[in-house]
């Protein structure tokens, strides 16, 4: 059976063949199959931020294949890379990244909004992941009135809200304090159990650690690859 | 991404900055506005004239013969060329319906109590005419032929009214009115400048239903060219044929120029034949062209509001940068980011449309009032077409500002600020 994510010898090069040439990736290949957790470590500048855009297909590589459950994405239209984003990938972020002038609501709906789902399944499925994270009484806030903690817990519900296979996490608890960074890591754990693929991008060893596999990269190269027993802080 | 959760969006992110909405509008507002005004101001004025005329009457010629000999004092000289032409015209029977003398006869008309020297042009708080002076023609028996008037009591005027002398006249429904209110005025003297005229007959109304009402085509009082010989006046110059049908117009101008040729000694004065029809046209054609000239400076506006939305569009897409980075995250194609910001500018341009409509109607109603003295509204098709121009104008203008959206890469929109 194919793998869920093979990456092929990717390389991601700016800048090719000038004196300032960056490669960021640097010829790396990896397979993750499903209902993996991977934490993929780095130092800042290891290449990592761009290995998740690369896998999320935000980014395309410059050379090597990228297959996302058998299909070559470098093939792939912007509208099905657009789709896949929406269907296959729940993207967690540093920052948050939720819209400012959106309810808390909207902003979990927005997902299903591109699906083309109907409002009265959008409104069930977006409060049906906002239960999830504990959320439900606050879906009339905008994200500015929450707390860091909170807003990264609405993130995940739009994230979730697709019922996405594979949910990609960039430094998810990089803005927050560890109690609730764990509660974070803690939920990706749990829907992981649940069977979804979990891609934990990190630069803290720590959070590597909760990670069953821990993949590390160094200057665009993969340096480590390694199974692990779980070391639950 | 539906067209309603499009509109929804763009109408969170409209109201999300008002001020910045309604400045963007502005150049929209009042171009649309401007648009509208003279459009319909000059289609309203055209159509009203247009009307009046189709009242009087078409296939029309209109005869000029000038006169250059004037005595020491300045009086004219000329000869009165009527009876000449009237025997002419009618003896072209299978061309001409009629012919008559188009003159105004300044005298001023009493009846009892009632002077035309105290009635005044009147309109109410709408613009309707309330009352206007009465106007007096001098004309011949075929008067009424020729101005499309049919007689509604007693009789018209007759060749022998202008052989003898005789000091009668027809009066236009309006001016019955306004003289006789319900009586019967056949029969009954008026003074005219002192000198007693029999009314003899009252013509039917010329325009029918709303426009009838106090309508001052039909405030008029004709009676026989000949009377200048009590009441003043010189010679009539201008004349009016009525022709049987459109095709006998340029046969019978031709032949009514020949005629004239041969009867006006050059030395002694002019002469000119013009279709009425011709007239007509090149009246609609010098609106036409008015329009154009004003509407293009008016468009110049448009142009320039266009330009507005499409700067405050750009600014808007570098602000929102990151939401686009986000969207495309989550799944949004180009496609649907191209639609949400021309959805936003169609929909500033479309509100910005409705106002100027809304402003533009007041405009034309007050560009009727003042230039026109008439009350002007703006036709349907005006209003759709000046909808329809806003909306499109935002689509253009949104076009540029919506594609730069979509075509920002999704990592790198990510990491704005």
């Amino acid at each position: 059976m194919a793998h869920l994510v093979e990456l092929r010898d990717i390389y991601k090069i700016y800048g090719e063949g000038l004196e300032s040439e960056v490669r960021a990736l640097d010829g790396v290949s990896l397979t993750i199959d499903k209902g993996e957790f991977v934490a993929v470590v780095g130092q800042s500048g290891s290449g990592k931020s761009t290995m998740m855009n690369v896998l999320g297909c935000l980014d395309i590589p410059t050379r090597g294949d990228y297959l996302l459950d058998g299909t070559d994405v470098r093939e792939l239209t912007d509208r099905e890379l657009s789709h896949i984003r929406n269907k296959q990938i729940g993207f967690i972020f540093q920052q948050y990244n939720l819209i400012q002038s959106l309810t808390v609501l909207e902003n979990v709906e927005l997902p299903l909004i591109y699906q083309g789902i109907n409002a009265d399944d959008r409104r069930d499925l977006a409060m049906e992941a906002l239960e999830r994270v504990g959320l439900a009484g606050r879906v009339k806030h905008r994200p500015t009135e929450m707390s860091g903690g909170q807003q990264q817990r609405v993130a995940i519900a739009r994230a979730i809200a697709t019922k996405p296979p594979i949910i990609m996490a960039d430094e998810p608890t990089g803005a927050l304090d560890s109690r609730t960074g764990r509660e974070v890591l803690e939920f990706l754990q749990q829907l992981n159990r649940e069977g979804s693929t979990v891609i934990l991008i990190t630069h803290d060893n720590g959070i590597a650690a909760t990670a069953r596999r821990c993949v590390r990269l160094a200057d665009g190269k993969m340096i480590e690859d390694k199974q692990q027993e779980v070391d639950w802080f | 991404m539906n067209i309603r959760q499009a509109l929804k969006m763009a109408w969170r992110s409209i109201w999300g900055k008002k001020g910045r909405s309604v400045l963007t509008m502005l150049g929209i507002i009042i171009g649309i506005a401007a648009v509208m005004t003279i459009v319909s101001a000059m289609n309203g004025y055209t159509e009203k004239t247009m009307e009046q005329y189709a009242a009087m009457g078409s296939n029309k010629l209109e005869v000029y013969i000038w006169n250059y000999l004037y005595d020491e004092d300045g009086n004219s000289l000329g000869k009165d060329y009527f009876p000449d032409l009237y025997d002419y015209c009618n003896s072209l029977k299978e061309l001409v319906a009629g012919v008559t003398p188009e003159a105004y006869c300044n005298a001023t008309a009493v009846y009892g109590t009632k002077s035309s020297a105290n009635m005044e042009w009147e309109y109410d708080d709408n613009g309707n005419l309330l009352s206007s002076r009465p106007q007096l023609y001098y004309g011949s028996d075929q008067y009424s032929a020729c101005n499309n008037l049919t007689l509604a009591k007693g009789r018209d005027l007759t060749p022998m009214d202008m052989e003898r002398y005789n000091q009668v006249c027809v009066l236009g429904s309006e001016a019955a009115k306004a003289f006789f209110g319900t009586a019967d005025p056949v029969g009954k003297a008026m003074q005219f400048n002192g000198q007693n005229f029999f009314v003899v007959g009252v013509y039917a109304p010329r325009l029918t239903g709303e426009a009838a009402k106090n309508n001052s085509m039909d405030n008029i009082i004709v009676l026989p060219y000949t009377a200048r010989r009590v009441l003043g006046g010189e010679a009539p110059e201008q004349f009016v044929v009525k022709v049987k049908n459109a095709e006998s117009l340029a046969e019978a101008a031709s032949r009514i120029r020949g005629f004239l040729k041969g009867l006006v000694n050059p030395n002694a004065g002019d002469t000119q034949v013009y279709s009425n029809d011709e007239w007509q046209q090149s009246m609609n054609e010098q609106m036409g062209m008015i329009s154009l000239v004003l509407g293009g400076i008016a468009a110049i506006s448009l142009l320039v509001g266009g330009i507005g939305i499409m700067n405050i569009m750009l600014v808007t897409v570098t602000e929102r940068t990151r939401e686009i980075g986000i969207r495309r995250a989550i799944g949004a194609q180009r496609s649907s980011i191209i639609t949400q910001f021309l959805m936003e500018a169609a929909m500033l341009c479309g509100i910005g449309g409705i106002i100027g409509i809304g402003l533009g109607t007041v405009g034309s109603y007050v560009a009727g009032r003042l230039m026109f003295q008439m009350t002007i509204y703006p036709a349907t098709w005006i209003t759709a077409c000046a909808f329809s121009l806003s909306v499109a104008l935002g689509i253009i203008f949104g076009i540029y500002p919506a594609v730069k959206a979509a075509n920002l890469q999704p990592v790198e929109a990510l990491r704005a600020e």
